[in-house]
């Protein structure tokens, strides 16, 4: 079995995996619980592309 | 006046209530824990939490699955520093899912691409996941999390 992911889709499927988990065991309600999973998702994305970009400079 | 001064009291005397449990709950809350280790979900599924228990199935599963294919390292227990140690640690999380992990891997490691590195990482957060949920599950039998 081998499995080929670029850098954005690792971090994409680690993101809503990750944010599912925590969604499904901090929070009850339904509605809670989806408004978190968005909360967590959209944090994961924001800070892992925005360490991506402060990296940049330094990639070459 | 009489309230007020039984106020504290009373309220150190729920919270002491709260910290004794039953030693017959401890045990089971144990249990349910190590359950929930070694198969991810359990933990949840036998106290009827049942959208909890599917999520962590799923999730540790989708990590373990998604690690594994990209060929990330999954340690074992001879490990030469202490990097190894914990990431053996952290593999072990997964429960019985790390033998799973390691069925799949037939054509074990390659750390060699960004790929397998980034599969070691999938694993290990896979066992730091499945740790987190039996930790949740063993609370929630205590009676301490809903």
């Amino acid at each position: 079995m081998s499995l080929h992911l670029s850098h954005l889709q690792a971090m994409l499927l680690f993101a809503v995996v990750i944010s599912v988990a925590f969604g499904f065991l901090s929070r009850r309600p339904s509605m809670e619980r989806l408004k978190y999973i968005l909360w967590s998702l959209g944090l994961f994305l924001l800070i892992g592309i925005g360490i991506g970009w402060v990296m940049y400079p330094f990639s070459r | 006046m009489s309230e007020e001064a039984q106020g504290p009291i009373a309220e150190e005397a729920q919270a002491a209530a709260v910290d004794v449990i039953d030693p017959k709950r401890q045990k089971l809350a144990l249990g349910i824990g190590f359950a929930g280790w070694m198969i991810p979900g359990l933990g949840h599924a036998l106290q009827r939490m049942w959208g909890r228990a599917v999520a962590c199935c799923l999730t540790v599963a989708a990590l373990v699955f998604i690690g594994a294919g990209m060929r990330g390292n999954l340690f074992t227990s001879e490990g030469s520093d202490a990097f190894a140690t914990l990431g053996y640690l952290a593999d072990l999380g997964a429960g019985s899912f790390y033998f799973i992990a390691k069925a799949l891997e037939t054509n074990g490691p390659d750390v060699s691409r960004a790929d397998g590195d980034y599969g070691t990482r999938f694993l290990a957060a896979a066992g730091v996941l499945n740790l987190l949920a039996a930790l949740h599950a063993y609370e929630a039998a205590r009676g301490r999390k809903a």
